[in-house]
């Protein structure tokens, strides 16, 4: 059973639902508590995080750097817009890939849902020429990345 | 003029959403005489697709090791009583 879902809303939202079996207290202290972040924000496996700065209030700072087991890594940075303890918090983010990625704005809402914790993030990403833009870049490494493995072979 | 014919629109209107959509990527243009035939461009399409679900996939991860912390949370607390 997956838990999470995930469906774009017009050209430039993505809304993410997900719940918990704890308290919205408790996990919306894992989401700005960085020891905590630390233990779970890592995407696929083979991925930690060493630098984990996370400054819970208006205008505070964000920034995850993330290391692969086998070398290389990118960071992201962020800034805290507002927050409401324990049921909301509103959030803009980008990836360092190096180039910085166009900002995604990001609110996340933890409900009370029964005895656990109904969490749903809006994410607005940027107007669709720019994400197109986004997506080209992406695909253009990855074919780099392909002709680099190609060149090995041949 | 036939892709404006379903839609409440004036063709102006209409050139200028396909003229958003070919920009982004997302469909593809041909010249035909005075007809300009668009089809989806499947290589757009496919990278938005495929966008979705890395983000899907990664969030999943995420998120199970997230119930892990949590349960660990619980049993800290727990642990705090006298």
């Amino acid at each position: 059973m997956s838990k999470l879902t995930l469906k774009t809303e017009g050209d430039t939202h993505v809304i993410v639902t997900r719940r918990f079996a704890a308290s919205p207290d408790a996990v919306y202290r894992a989401h700005t508590d960085p020891k905590l972040v630390q233990q779970w924000l890592l995407g696929p496996e083979g991925w930690t995080m060493p630098v984990c700065i996370n400054e819970p209030r208006p205008g505070g700072k964000i920034r995850y750097e993330w290391t692969h087991v086998k070398g290389g890594g990118f960071y992201l940075t962020g800034e805290y817009l507002e927050l409401e303890p324990y049921s909301r918090i509103v959030h803009v983010e980008r990836m360092h890939l190096p180039d910085p990625t166009p900002d995604n704005h990001v609110e996340t809402r933890f409900d009370a849902d029964g005895t656990g914790t109904l969490m749903t993030i809006r994410m607005t990403l940027p107007d669709v020429e720019t994400r197109a833009a986004m997506l080209a870049t992406g695909m253009e490494r990855g074919m780099e990345a392909s002709y680099v493995r190609l060149e090995g072979m041949i | 003029m036939e892709l404006a014919e379903p839609f409440e629109m004036t063709q102006p209107a209409i050139s200028q959403h396909l003229k958003v959509l070919e920009d982004a990527g997302l469909i593809v243009r041909r010249i035909e005489g005075t007809r300009r035939p668009r089809r989806l461009a499947h290589a757009g399409i496919e990278a938005m697709d495929q966008w979705l679900a890395m983000l899907r996939k990664a969030l999943e991860k995420n998120y199970d090791r997230l119930d892990a912390v949590l349960a660990g949370m619980e049993k800290n607390r727990k642990g705090d009583k006298p």
